[in-house]
């Protein structure tokens, strides 16, 4: 008996609304397909309106995760039409808090993974340990989440010597922790027992179907932007790009838990090797006609913005490719052939932010149910339209 | 693999003190440099717009009261901010500072709304700002 | 006399007031030292040390809005929670804490009425099931599929593993069962591989990780309950902590040696032992992580199945030894 069995748009393993619906044979998925567009928040036109600086502040919030991946991303991007060149400190201020929020959100995984197969107790014990980074990110940046620490032409704060002295003694601590979570990882049957072998996604799929980050090493693929195409200076930093073969979420686990590792290496060799200088240069005001497109290594994986500019003080365009995106393809190929019990934790395996990757909105017509596909020219005489009668912005009540 | 190879930790944490905070009646420290709401002060105020220009939010309004004696009114929609500090960068004569307030949150948004009025400031400004 | 006595059995004690109240103290201590083992605080302030956040629980529970679904089987989606609830409370019943006599069997101890524990313990199992099937939901249907699927794998195990000390006991009543092994505390120690089988089958017939899986919230949202809500979940929340105490209950009974010492030293006694139990009861939630539906039948099939078999050759030898 072949059923659908939706997941979502509210779903509990879910923190964000995406849907995922599940044609299953019993407990076997036999085809899956997954439907975005409910989070969709218009960021993208959004960035228009606003200049280059207030723009920093908004692809920040593009997630909360990898606020900082967005934003450097974008900032090395509005650096290169500017034609600035940063200070070496405030790129390396810049690559320690990026690190820094890598080893939160791959601590953050660890936890959410062990939720997802029901391991409570190994969920709360990562994210207790998680805290650690997060008071580190808050001394250095002041706050917790959004650290808005980027601006164009280098960082806002600067590090001082006590606040070195306290990353160093947190990352014995947290290197001990992490040392543990990876004996645990591995050795408690029962969570084993949950990960191995689940979502396989060979080598060959994993390359055909573009998987970007944790996802892609876990399929023995040695690609990290950081290796490959480096920016800020990664040039300079020693580490080594993680892989596992076992191609399944233990393969995931495995990698982000080592990722850990180099994490805590590149803070060390980061912060013994912090040149002294200025933090950050005066940007202009306005860019000079251009385009350019700017790749980041996110936690989650290759994270990639387009921006171009029309010598205004506003981008013309800014295109915002999230890592999750990337690895939704390979997702439904994982999904194949499991059981429903491990959907949760073959999703969970991507890491997926899913309001980073809205880019999308399908157009559904209400009363047929039909969907259809436009062109954008006809999209925008549709809501001019549509929006014909409103009252401009500025004229606007607010609160709406 | 080791059968409850979680054992010894958790037992080890049975009698400990939990990590976590009793929070609502136990409070936390935030650190120094913390960025809570943006506040004014007046007496430092050139009224050179780059805060309200560059606020993400646009939660700074500045309007002027009296043209001729200088008076100027200045609200911060503290339920529009984000608190990204960006006015404090901009700000050229350090009139604008961050608070450390973190608990701020009311029944009714008019409530925090934080307003100023006050006569231009001659203050000559920095040479520079930090950032643009 | 008699009958005054029957009374207070039934509704004081060990019936429906000490059964309510102290089924809510279990939820209380199982929170409290989960919390603790994961360095947590656990319910704090209803009451003191949050002892009373499981009735808070269960009055607000009982006050919350009650929806029964459209394509539902009403009447049954309706009856079965005063259904499971009656059924647990009757086992409850059957244990031996005061109102027996070694020498006479009455109505609450008899010989068999292991079994009938037993069986009385089955039941919620097909209530569950039931619950899940009626609503006619996707994910509580897949619930209800797992129920039984997991039947299949622990009911054979557990029956083996405590019918292996009623072998050695020679008898099927619980209250000579316990009589035996306090007398002869040593024998006790035969079953020791019995009481680790029989903790592990009664943590999946409480429905709890690693077997939380006709449940398991980030697969199939509320499974069994997912269109349950107000009073009949409130009783079913109830029911599932009386099932913890009856089961704790009869491994303390059959494997530890019964609650002997009248109404009071007996209670003691209950609440001692009880929680000795459901102390690894909730160790072993914390220590592991939920598993797949086919690895509990595969492995209660390849592990705990054989080794019940070893603990019924044990017994049987050292029963050969000792006639």
């Amino acid at each position: 008996m072949k059923f659908q069995i939706p997941i979502g748009p509210q779903h509990p393993a879910l923190k964000e609304p995406i849907s995922l619906r599940m044609t299953v044979e019993g407990e076997v998925i036999r085809d899956a397909d997954i439907r975005l567009g409910y989070n969709h928040r218009g960021l993208e036109k959004l960035a228009e309106q606003k200049t280059w600086i207030q723009n920093i502040y908004l692809t920040e919030r593009i997630c909360g995760i990898c606020s900082h991946s967005h934003t450097t991303c974008y900032v090395q991007g509005v650096e290169k039409l500017m034609e600035l060149e940063p200070p070496k400190r405030g790129l390396y201020i810049r690559t320690l808090v990026a690190e820094l929020e890598r080893i939160h959100s791959h601590l953050l995984w660890l936890g959410v993974a062990g939720h997802e197969a029901g391991f409570d107790s190994f969920f709360m014990y990562t994210w207790r340990d998680r805290e650690i980074v997060m008071d580190i990110l808050e001394i250095i940046t002041g706050n917790r989440v959004h650290y808005g620490i980027n601006t164009i032409g280098g960082v806002r704060r600067d590090l001082d010597e006590q606040q070195v002295k306290r990353i160093l003694d947190s990352l014995d601590i947290l290197r001990q922790r992490s040392e543990y979570y990876k004996h645990l990882g591995t050795n408690e049957p029962s969570f084993v027992a949950r990960l191995a072998g689940v979502g396989y996604l060979s080598r060959e799929d994993a390359i055909a179907l573009c998987a970007v980050g944790p996802t892609l090493r876990a399929s023995g693929v040695a690609m990290d932007v950081r290796k490959d195409d480096p920016y800020a200076v990664y040039d300079e930093v020693p580490f080594e790009v993680c892989t596992a073969d076992t191609c399944d979420v233990l393969g995931r686990t495995v990698v982000r838990i080592k990722e850990l590792f180099q994490c805590y290496n590149i803070i060390e060799f980061l912060l013994k090797n912090l040149p002294a200088g200025p933090v950050a240069v005066r940007a202009p005001r306005r860019a000079k006609p251009n385009e350019v497109v700017s790749r980041y290594e996110a936690p989650r994986g290759e994270n990639i913005h387009y921006i171009k500019s029309n010598g205004t003080d506003k981008p013309e365009r800014l295109k915002v490719r999230a890592p999750t995106l990337g690895n939704y393809a390979a997702t439904i190929q994982m999904l194949k052939n499991g059981f429903i019990a491990d959907v949760p934790l073959i999703f969970a395996a991507i890491d997926p932010c899913i309001c980073c990757a809205e880019r999308a909105v399908s157009l559904v017509d209400a009363r047929t149910g039909q969907e259809k596909i436009i062109s954008l020219n006809s999209l925008k005489s549709l809501s001019l339209k549509l929006s014909a009668g409103n009252k401009r912005k500025r004229e606007a009540e607010w609160p709406l | 693999m080791k059968l409850g190879a979680f054992i010894p930790e958790l037992l080890r944490h049975l009698f400990k003190k939990p990590a976590t905070v009793d929070y609502p009646f136990q409070k936390l420290e935030v650190p120094k440099d913390f960025r809570g709401s943006p506040y004014l002060r007046p007496e430092l105020c050139i009224v050179c717009r780059a805060c309200e220009r560059d606020c993400p939010a646009e939660a700074i309004e500045i309007t002027a009261v009296n043209e001729a004696e200088k008076r100027f009114r200045m609200v911060i929609h503290n339920d529009r901010c984000i608190h990204c500090a960006q006015c404090v960068d901009s700000c050229p004569t350090e009139a604008m500072l961050m608070d450390t307030r973190f608990e701020i949150s009311d029944y009714d948004r008019h409530n925090l709304k934080m307003e100023w009025e006050y006569v231009r400031a001659v203050v000559k400004p920095r040479s520079e700002a930090k950032t643009s | 006399m008699a009958t005054v006595k029957t009374l207070i059995y039934l509704v004081i004690y060990p019936g429906l007031l000490f059964l309510f109240l102290y089924s809510t103290f279990v939820e209380w201590y199982d929170r409290k030292l989960y919390a603790r083992l994961q360095n947590r605080m656990g319910p704090t302030h209803t009451g003191r040390f949050g002892l009373l956040q499981p009735i808070a629980d269960f009055f607000k529970l009982m006050a919350k809005e009650d929806i029964v679904p459209e394509r539902a089987d009403k009447k049954m989606f309706s009856a079965l929670p005063a259904f499971g609830l009656a059924i647990v409370f009757t086992a409850m019943l059957l244990l031996p804490l005061w109102n027996y006599s070694l020498d006479k069997p009455s109505v609450t101890s008899f010989s068999g009425d292991l079994i009938v524990v037993l069986y009385l313990l089955s039941l919620p199992t097909f209530i569950f099931f039931l619950a899940g099937w009626s609503s006619t939901n996707l994910f509580s249907t897949i619930g209800a599929a797992r129920v039984l699927t997991m039947l299949f794998g622990y009911e054979v195990p557990l029956f083996l593993a405590v019918l292996s000390p009623a072998v050695l006991a020679n008898s099927w009543r619980l209250a000579e069962i316990a009589a035996f092994y306090r007398q002869r505390p040593a024998l006790a120690l035969v079953n020791l591989l019995g009481f680790v089988i029989a903790l592990i089958c009664v943590q999946a017939k409480l429905e709890r990780t690693p077997f939380d899986i006709p449940h398991a919230e980030t697969e199939i949202v509320g499974g069994t309950f997912t269109e349950y809500s107000g009073k009949k979940l409130a009783i079913f929340r109830l029911m599932m902590d009386a099932e913890m105490v009856v089961a704790a209950g009869l491994l303390a009974t059959v494997f530890l040696g019964g609650f002997p010492g009248g109404p009071l030293f007996g209670l003691l006694n209950f609440i001692v032992k009880t929680l000795f139990v459901i102390f690894f009861l909730s160790l072993i939630r914390a220590t592991t992580s939920r598993i797949r539906v086919d690895q509990v039948v595969s492995f209660a099939w390849k592990y705990l199945a054989p080794l019940a078999i070893v603990q019924l050759l044990i017994v049987i030898l050292v029963k050969g030894l000792l006639s």
